[in-house]
């Protein structure tokens, strides 16, 4: 048994012991951002998928071989979010048109209120998928709209970015891609 | 009749987790695809909700999601593939429920430990405390526990 | 101008309850009552100051000034003028200003209340509260203030977060919620004090137990009217999904009840004492954490405020605390040794222990569940998420063990129970509830959950009812009364008792209810053309019409509601509908409760189609959902009874307190 002064002063232990760990769970909890989630997809190569379009033709992942893409998900009722990242989508597609393909899948979306968005803020000329089960959208575990994949020319999945696209973040994955900003 | 009295309450009462163990021991009928849904759906997290399970959910993304449980078990995965299926594509987010044996074990760990000390504690001082039960004195006892009772 | 007034009280607030620390722990030193008593009205100033500022800021909403930013994020000219008063707690600025305004008002009171008694130990309490206050008013003045301004000022604002303003529990729900939350910080002041000036007897105890109980019932109250707003207002048909926010104001609730028990010991038996006093440091320390998840944006919630800088501060705030309660314990350790060796194994402390391990169990796996995906993420980057399974899993066998050991503790004596006793006491509870479960059984009810759960019920409530029975049996023969007198009589003498009594007959009630509600309901989901019926359980269902308007409150509101005929046990039309919010992206509904003694029938617009004119509606049958919100109120009303003033006892009160 040690002696009552030993005990006394390991009983002081109890603090540190505490109070530590309880604060570096709080504020290595305060640096993080619960709303951002990490993809399983990124490092794999992109979920196949095909459909109907927007505007009336079929499109196939298949036809993205070789080139790299940017994959957007999107919909009509996601404002102000998607409609913040529109322009951005359009100043990619303008200037990287030759490089990448950008298309686009609607998520739990109306043809009708689609295009009613996009009389609204743009006509794009890339390909917008239907996706009217939904089931692309769980292939990519899609959150929500507004959501972004941007996929190399191997077809590998290199980033996921959950928000509105931010001229930042195309910046960033154009350079990961290998392409100029 | 108040001898008897405890003895046919704790006999009825074993006699009443006996039936309970032998309901639960009965085969019972499996699952149907439509409850095997349903039991998965309850834990997966709806994606575009805050915090409600796929089952619980009204949003189109978790009809989606309901309507792939159903599509899967038909083609004849295992409820454990399915959820495999939906964390290979959300992350282990998805699940509501993690499925780490730590998340499990740690609270009743825990409980076990506040128990484990709680009986330490208990033990501490006995030699300190005069039996309180003696075969001689129970009417003392009795007498004793009333007034007790009655002064609490 | 008004903002600008709001904005320097909050300043001088500070400058105020800074002053009040510092002179109570002048005056508690040198035993100045004068110094005393300007430290008081100090933080009276502090009171009536933040009352002010309130009032500010009220105005400002009522009179939609946007050139407050706080009024412009939440507030419009068209928000309905009960809305624009209880806008006042809807967002973070706002809630802080509020919770400044409850937290000066119990310290003021308290310090009223006991101004000429407990001179050695009101010093230290004031200093204490004090200090707590003294940190709001910072946040308030750096971090969150409610009174900044912005220009240009826009012609409308953003409105109340559509979830706030379509239910008028909004008004009910954050004040009770927040009046239990800061009046737990009195019972820690007395705590802090006790150790300070090594009063650690029997006196701190007697003093705290109303100061305790009450912040309790308002905070019982203020739960369970959460869990009854969120049942009325989202629409999934359930009233608690363990979200970090719901848990963040339990997690106080079951410390202070572990400590409300835990106290009864140490005060009768006085042993159990350092574990008491770390008790109410627990439960102040929680009512910090569960700030600190609601305002600083670390966990996904229904309830999350906007993220800001506030958590650092709150964080902060919780580490001191705990630090500073935590030492003076560990330095006073050698006061707080028990009196008297632990009672025998079958006794009722050792039953009331056995009690506060479960709770205990409870608080570490609710706060264990509620920051495992922080934990996870701090250590590998990965997200997991902890919901309703897994915490309904964890938690209902510790709430069932808690359900049995209330009909165990009143049924034992302190000190020790002879054989005698427990056979005595325990044999026909026992008996009662096998027969209440192989009545239910025979009733048609097949589920483990609700027949486990009445069994247990009915074993406690017979424990509670033989003891009562006994006790005004004694007392009519000994006194020649009629029984119902000798009960009132009784009940009126032991207060604690018997309000204790009642507050475990309101859990029954509500532990029955939850475990039917749970398992025993029906729902179901259809889309119907006008015309259309649908039958679930008893009831049929009969879609007339689909109607869209303005609201009438508010004309920015744009309502579509389903008018629906319901026929059945419960008759008659209702409506359910979706509402389309100015600053909500998506529609909100609004489903329609029709409430009866044995369930709820409970409706929800889910979709509709303005063209065919259909409507998708989800109707659920919820049986027993109004004895939970019933329950909850016995709880309630027993733990007032419990401190209804008592002649006698005020009399011994006041001979402690003199001293």
């Amino acid at each position: 048994m040690a002696a009552p002064s030993l005990r006394r002063s390991l009983r002081w232990l109890a603090l540190p012991v505490v109070l530590v760990p309880l604060g570096w769970l709080l504020f290595t909890g305060l640096g993080t951002d619960p709303r951002v989630i990490p993809s399983p997809l990124v490092g794999k190569p992109m979920p196949a998928f095909a459909g109907a379009t927007l505007e009336g033709g079929e499109f196939s992942s298949a036809d993205l071989v070789g080139r790299p893409a940017v994959v957007n998900f999107w919909a009509s009722y996601c404002i102000p979010s998607c409609v913040d990242e529109h322009p951005v989508l359009l100043d990619l597609a303008a200037r990287h048109g030759d490089e990448l393909q950008v298309v686009g899948v609607l998520v739990n979306d109306t043809p009708d209120d689609a295009r009613g968005f996009l009389d609204r803020y743009g006509q794009v000329g890339w390909p917008n998928v239907l996706n009217l089960d939904g089931d692309i959208s769980i292939d990519y575990g899609v959150i929500g709209p507004p959501e972004t994949f941007f996929v190399d020319a191997d077809g590998i999945v290199i980033a996921r970015h959950v928000g509105p696209l931010t001229t930042d973040e195309v910046a960033r994955q154009l350079a990961a891609l290998g392409l100029t900003p | 009749m108040r001898r008897i009295a405890l003895p046919v309450a704790v006999a009825a009462l074993l006699a009443l987790g006996a039936l309970v163990v032998l309901e639960l021991m009965r085969p019972s009928a499996a699952p149907t695809r439509a409850e095997q849904a349903r039991l998965i759906a309850a834990e997966l997290r709806c994606p575009d909700c805050q915090a409600l399970s796929v089952a619980e959910s009204q949003t189109a993304g978790a009809a989606a999601i309901r309507r792939q449980i159903v599509e899967q078990l038909a083609a004849g995965r295992t409820p454990e593939q399915v959820r495999a299926y939906f964390v290979a594509r959300y992350g282990e987010w998805i699940l509501l429920a993690p499925r780490s044996p730590l998340a499990w074990w740690v609270p009743p760990a825990a409980v076990l430990l506040g128990i484990g000390v709680f009986a330490w504690w208990l033990g501490r001082g006995r030699g300190a405390v005069a039996p309180t039960a003696s075969p001689t004195g129970k009417a003392r006892d009795r007498i004793r526990d009333e007034v007790e009772q009655l002064d609490a | 101008m008004i903002p600008t007034l709001g904005h320097i009280t909050v300043v001088i607030g500070l400058a105020a309850t800074i002053y009040a620390a510092a002179a109570f722990i002048l005056g508690g030193r040198r035993g100045d009552p004068g110094v005393l008593a300007s430290a008081r009205r100090g933080m009276y100033a502090a009171f009536a100051l933040v009352a002010l500022a309130c009032v500010a800021m009220v105005i400002s909403l009522l009179t939609h000034d946007f050139s407050v930013v706080y009024v412009a994020r939440n507030n419009a000219t068209t928000t309905p003028p009960f809305y624009s008063v209880i806008s006042l707690w809807a967002a973070l600025e706002g809630s802080i200003l509020f919770w400044t305004l409850l937290a000066t008002g119990w310290a003021s009171l308290v310090l009223y209340r006991y101004r000429a008694r407990l001179p050695a130990l009101m010093p230290w309490v004031g200093a204490t509260l004090a200090l707590g206050t003294a940190f709001f008013f910072a946040v308030m003045a750096w971090a969150g203030d409610p009174f900044v301004r912005v220009t240009p000022i826009g012609p409308e604002g953003n409105g109340p977060n559509a979830l706030l303003q379509n239910h008028p529990f909004m008004g009910l729900h954050p004040p009770l919620l927040y009046l239990g939350y800061t009046g737990l910080a009195v019972p820690f002041a007395f705590g802090m004090a006790a150790l300070i000036t090594r009063r650690t007897d029997e006196e701190w105890l007697a003093v705290v137990r109303r100061w305790t109980l009450v912040p309790w019932i308002f905070l019982t109250a203020g739960i369970v009217a959460g869990a009854w707003w969120s049942y009325a207002v989202l629409g999934w048909g359930g009233y608690w999904a363990w979200d970090p926010v719901e848990n963040a104001a339990l997690l106080p609730w079951l410390t202070a009840t572990a400590f409300i028990h835990s106290s009864m010991v140490a005060e009768r038996r006085g042993t159990l004492r350092t574990w008491t006093h770390a008790l109410v440091i627990a439960t102040f320390v929680l009512t910090l954490v569960g700030t600190f998840l609601t305002r600083s944006g670390v966990v996904n919630s229904v309830h999350a405020f906007t993220t800001s800088g506030i958590g650092a501060w709150f964080a902060s705030a919780i580490l001191l605390t705990l630090g500073g309660a935590l030492g003076l314990l560990i330095w006073r350790l050698p006061d707080l040794r028990d009196r008297r060796a632990p009672g025998a194994v079958v006794s009722r402390e050792s039953a009331f222990l056995f009690n506060n391990v479960l709770f205990l169990g409870i608080t570490f796996a609710v706060l264990f569940g509620t920051l495992y995906p922080i934990l996870v993420e701090a250590t590998s980057g990965a997200r997991a998420s902890v919901g309703a399974p897994w915490f309904n899993r964890v938690n209902a066998p510790i709430f069932v063990a808690l359900l049995f050991l209330a009909g165990v503790g009143p049924a034992l004596p302190w000190g020790g129970a002879s054989w005698a006793t427990v056979r005595e006491r325990f044999a026909i509870p026992i008996l009662s509830g096998v027969g209440v479960v192989v009545a239910a059984w025979a009733l048609g009810v097949r589920d483990a959950a609700p027949l486990g759960i009445l069994g247990l019920a009915t074993f406690v409530l017979v424990v509670m009812g033989d003891e009562v029975v006994r006790g005004a049996r004694s007392r009519a023969r000994s006194r020649g009364e009629a029984a119902p007198l000798a009960v009132l009589r009784l009940a009126t003498r032991n207060r604690r008792r018997y309000g204790g009594y009642l507050a475990h007959v309101g859990v029954c009630v509500m532990a029955v209810a939850i475990a039917v509600s749970a398992t025993l309901g029906t729902d179901r989901t259809a889309t119907l053309q006008e015309g259309e019926s649908l039958a679930v359980g008893e009831y049929t269902l009969r879609y007339d019409q689909l109607v869209t308007e303005p609201l009438a409150s508010d004309p920015r509101v744009i309502e579509t509601r389903a008018e629906l005929t319901l026929a059945g046990p419960q008759s008659g039309p209702i409506a359910t509908a979706l509402r389309d919010y100015p600053n909500s992206q998506t529609a909100i509904a609004t489903p329609v409760v029709r409430t009866a003694l044995g369930e709820d029938v409970y409706v929800t617009l889910l979709a509709y189609n303005t063209t065919s004119r259909a409507a998708t509606i989800q109707v659920f049958i919820n049986p027993l959902v109004m004895w939970i919100w019933t329950g909850g109120a016995i709880v309630a009303l027993g733990a007032l009874f419990a401190i209804w003033p008592d002649r006698r006892r005020r009399a011994v009160e006041a001979a402690l307190a003199g001293g």
